[in-house]
């Protein structure tokens, strides 16, 4: 009976609709570029349902609203729990010219201010958050928890609507300012000449980031140094229960995670529903603050962000004594909004990605909780192997479903897809650069250029190095590897360590403060290493493809980020 | 000016000859006497691609073959390209005749003696009019009488290009038209080169000189297509402003026969191509000839390496600037534009 019914979905399984399926998908569109950057490790049938089918809403949206003239938008689709996209690229030059006279109107507004447009969009966003946090869930009825399905994919698509908006007309001022001064001056976005005049923004990130220092500082003004300093993280949370300044600086910390706009409403993985958010498991935040609290007063981070601020206003100041008369306004323009695309990039994670992700994974596992008391999936978070669909048939009645012989087996097919790499491409081109050449170059999309595909490595033969990748923040390194592919790897990493990975994201953001240098597998100079890299003065090489295979743990490593070049020295 | 002289000089014309020699020629020779560093060479008059024209019947096959065509104002820009084609490949059945041949054979010859080179290397450039920038050939490094001989009559022709065609018809100035005089002159193999102009074409600015130069003959800037150095220099008293050094990746030179494109090594890209005592010859003589001809100059100069400075500067043609009329626009209509054009442009 089971296996009757396994031959009954097996076309259409793994994420229901968005299945990549060769015949019917490779048909439709010649190259499939593997989305590393969102999906090492793999990822849940869950988000990657949600992914495929909103956030490539969320582009169709955006290329269509700003009329971006050459690409339409991009199809997602899920393989082996790996995301590929593939880009609508616009080839009839007539349709472009056309698209081309609605762009220019469209990118005008966010050209001329971006601050209040973003501001605005923020606004929107959280209003609707704190409508999804109306509900109730543990004591939602349920019919309440099949509404509430909808009401989060409503704001899932509407979170990707406006992160796209955004970043398409940001990201097109970071590429014009690079293409001119490579032209100009032979300067590219992975010189320190360039990338010094990106950093030092503050934003709602850094402000974060200081506030978990000041409660270090706190916890040190209230005697807990202690606490901190002689627990883990979990343990820290009942220990801190059993004295009465423990009490006061918890609950101090806790009004401030619940009534911060952002707060505690923020995801530890970035890209998936199945880890805890800050509010869930404080746990994370504390290790945050005993992190703060062993590096000691030494480290301040204002004063880190001071310098690099002024660095930048330096660095800024110098470019334009070399611009031509007649084009130093237009460079200065060019400059100033390229750092909002640099700074977006870094804090439009928190109110779009991040806070609806842990309030997607409050409300599914909610349901998660629902199905599994009666017994129609295993635990409540093998909800995160089904898809919205499959809940809406069985939320209602759940007493009358078994959906474990799905779970189990999407499960243990999401647990073999982590020991299986994905290609980086699936294509019917001749290779993987022509497959490049036609159908992601012409759709001169700056976020496939910038985030997801990254440029590719340029070796420089006569250095002589093991490993090449793109520069994401120059300077030199030397220090031990430590490869990090999961979230909770990262509490082995030591002090000075060379942080190896598949790519970073916002909740990896503090580590930067411990490490000597970083190497990601993926990513352009807009990924987030890149730009926290240089943020916090790190050496970081991106897109080497290959660091987390190449280099093991305990291995000595040196970066000369400048060049991209890695050496692995024993 | 006698009747009857179809070729001349350049030390032997001045303004007034615009009608005879076409407008080039005519401010070649008010350089020459304003005692200006041009190069040696003569004019081929109109009269002489009139009677060239009128020999051979070739103005005659080119009228009857436009007034053929009927109306053509609207019509798509392929008609042109078509129109251009037939008509500049019959000027290539037409063989100059042979006197024209001795006169210009003689003036050349003269040229070479008088250089001490023979078969000197020339260029051969149209001279209308009417100035119209860009729209008429230029031929390079021209060498020995046959290919000097062919160059002219292929100048000649070059009153049919498309966009030459294009202009007229969209100006409502008859197809047939833009009889062609022709500079010869004696070849600059320009160490760098480049444009001054007398007035900002941009802003409107007449306070500053604004020089774009780059290594090489000045093709290599006139054309627009290769980032080139700008240098700024004030005209009271002669101050370099501002430097932009550009990375100068490409540059035309001559070969044997004629100039192209190549590339500039390393080492030469992204220093600047001239001195700063060149910086300041090029701008004295652009001011002397903004105000000896009354009007800001667009000029077209060439350093010499086979001449001893200061004397190794020369003005290769001048003509009045054109400043563009557009109101300024913002940045954001700038960046704007260069997005779209740069990215998402067919």
């Amino acid at each position: 009976m089971s296996e009757k019914k396994q031959q009954k979905v097996k076309i259409w399984d793994g994420t229901p609709g968005y299945d990549f399926i060769k015949e019917i998908d490779l048909a439709e569109m010649p190259s499939w570029f593997h989305d590393g950057t969102h999906s090492i490790p793999p990822v849940t049938t869950m988000f990657g349902y949600q992914w495929a089918r909103f956030c490539s809403h969320g582009l169709k949206f955006a290329c269509t609203e700003l009329s971006i003239p050459t690409c339409k938008g991009w199809e997602i689709r899920i393989l082996n729990s790996g995301i590929y996209c593939a880009l609508h690229v616009v080839r009839d030059q007539k349709e472009i010219a056309e698209r081309e006279v609605k762009f220019r109107q469209a990118l005008r507004p966010w050209i001329e201010d971006f601050d209040s447009l973003w501001a605005g969009y923020k606004q929107e966003l959280l209003s609707i958050y704190i409508k999804l946090l109306e509900l109730d869930v543990d004591n939602a009825t349920n019919l309440q928890l099949y509404y509430h399905n909808y009401d989060l994919m409503r704001a899932y698509m509407r979170m990707w609507e406006i992160h796209f908006m955004a970043m398409y007309s940001s990201f097109n001022t970071w590429l014009l300012l690079e293409t001119m001064t490579k032209e100009r001056f032979g300067i590219s976005d992975q010189d320190p000449e360039f990338q010094d005049m990106m950093r030092g923004f503050n934003n709602k990130v850094y402000q974060m980031d200081k506030k978990m220092w000041e409660f270090g500082q706190l916890a040190i003004e209230m005697n807990l140094e202690d606490v901190f300093k002689k627990n883990k993280p979990q343990s820290i949370l009942a220990k801190l229960q059993q004295s009465e300044k423990g009490k006061e600086w918890f609950k101090k910390f806790m009004d401030y995670m619940k009534t911060d706009d952002v707060g505690g409403w923020r995801m530890r993985r970035f890209t998936d529903l199945n880890e805890p958010y800050w509010l869930e498991d404080p746990a994370t935040p504390i290790g945050l603050v005993k992190d703060n609290i062993i590096r000691g007063i030494s480290y301040d981070l204002e004063a880190t962000r001071a310098e690099i601020a002024k660095k930048r206003e330096a660095a800024i100041a110098a470019f334009l004594s070399r611009a031509p008369q007649e084009e130093k306004d237009l460079f200065e323009g060019l400059i100033r909004l390229s750092g909002k695309a640099s700074s977006y990039s870094e804090e439009h994670d928190l109110y779009c990605e991040l806070f609806v992700h842990a309030l997607m994974r409050r409300g599914y596992l909610a349901m998660g909780r629902r199905l599994a008391e009666k017994g129609a999936i295993d635990t409540p978070d093998d909800i995160f192997m089904l898809n919205p669909d499959e809940i809406d048939r069985v939320i209602m009645v759940p007493e009358s479903h078994d959906m474990r012989w799905i779970t189990r087996r999407r499960k243990a097919a999401w647990k073999e897809a982590h020991k299986n790499p994905n290609s980086p491409v699936i294509t019917n081109r001749a290779s993987i650069e022509e497959a490049v050449r036609l159908d992601l170059l012409p759709s001169g999309d700056a976020i496939a250029l910038k985030i997801i595909v990254g440029e590719m490595p340029q070796p420089k033969p006569e250095l002589k190095a093991d490993l090449w990748g793109i520069c994401g923040c120059s300077g030199e390194a030397e220090g031990t590897a430590r490869v990090v592919i999961m979230y909770d790897d990262l509490k082995k990493v030591q002090p000075g360590d060379i942080l190896v990975c598949p790519n970073t994201n916002p909740t990896w953001t503090p580590v930067f403060g411990l490490v000597g240098g970083v190497i990601t597998d993926a990513g352009g100079t807009l990924c987030h290493a890149a730009i926290i890299g240089r943020e916090y003065g790190v050496p970081t090489i991106v897109n080497t493809q290959q660091g987390t295979s190449k280099i093991k743990t305990g291995q000595r490593v040196r970066m000369d980020a400048a060049n991209g070049a890695i050496y692995i020295l024993e | 000016m006698s009747s009857g002289k179809l070729i001349f000089r350049f030390e032997e014309l001045g303004q007034e000859h615009n009608n005879l020699v076409g407008k080039k020629c005519a401010n070649l020779g008010e350089m020459v006497r304003m005692g200006l560093p041009v190069p040696p060479g003569f004019a081929i008059s109109i009269a002489v691609y009139r009677k060239f024209a009128a020999e051979t019947g070739w103005a005659e096959e080119t009228s009857h073959y436009v007034s053929s065509l009927g109306e053509l104002k609207g019509q798509n820009v392929a008609i042109f390209d078509e129109l251009s084609q037939n008509i500049q490949s019959t000027i290539e059945d037409k063989e100059v005749p042979e006197d024209i041949k001795r006169m210009v054979g003689s003036y050349y010859e003269e040229l070479c003696n008088k250089v001490v080179i023979p078969n000197v290397a020339v260029s051969v450039r149209s001279s209308g009019t009417e100035s119209r920038p860009g729209m008429f050939e230029t031929y390079l490094n021209v060498i020995g009488i046959e290919d000097v001989v062919d160059k002219i009559r292929k100048v000649w022709g070059s009153a049919y290009t498309s966009r030459a065609i294009a202009f007229r018809v969209n100006k409502d100035i008859p197809i047939v038209g833009d009889e062609l005089g022709v500079a010869v002159s004696k070849m600059v193999n320009a160490r760098s080169a480049g444009i001054a102009f007398t007035v900002n074409p941009v802003t409107g600015d007449t306070s500053k000189i604004i020089i774009d130069a780059n290594w090489g003959l000045g093709e290599g800037v006139v054309s627009g297509a290769e980032n080139v150095d700008r240098f700024v220099v004030d005209k009271e008293a002669f101050a370099i402003l501002d430097t932009y050094v550009g990375k100068k990746a490409k540059q035309v030179i001559t070969r044997k026969r004629g100039a192209y494109w190549d590339d500039v090594p390393l080492e030469k890209q992204s220093i600047p191509c001239m001195s700063n005592d060149e910086i300041v010859a090029v701008a004295k003589l652009a001011m002397l000839l903004e105000e000896r001809l009354g009007e800001p100059q667009d000029i077209e100069w060439a350093i010499d390496p086979e001449s001893t400075p200061p004397n190794n500067v020369f003005v290769l043609q001048t003509r009045p600037a054109k400043v563009a009329a557009k109101k300024p626009e913002s940045v954001t209509d700038r960046m704007i534009d260069l997005i779209a054009k740069r990215f998402y442009s067919p």
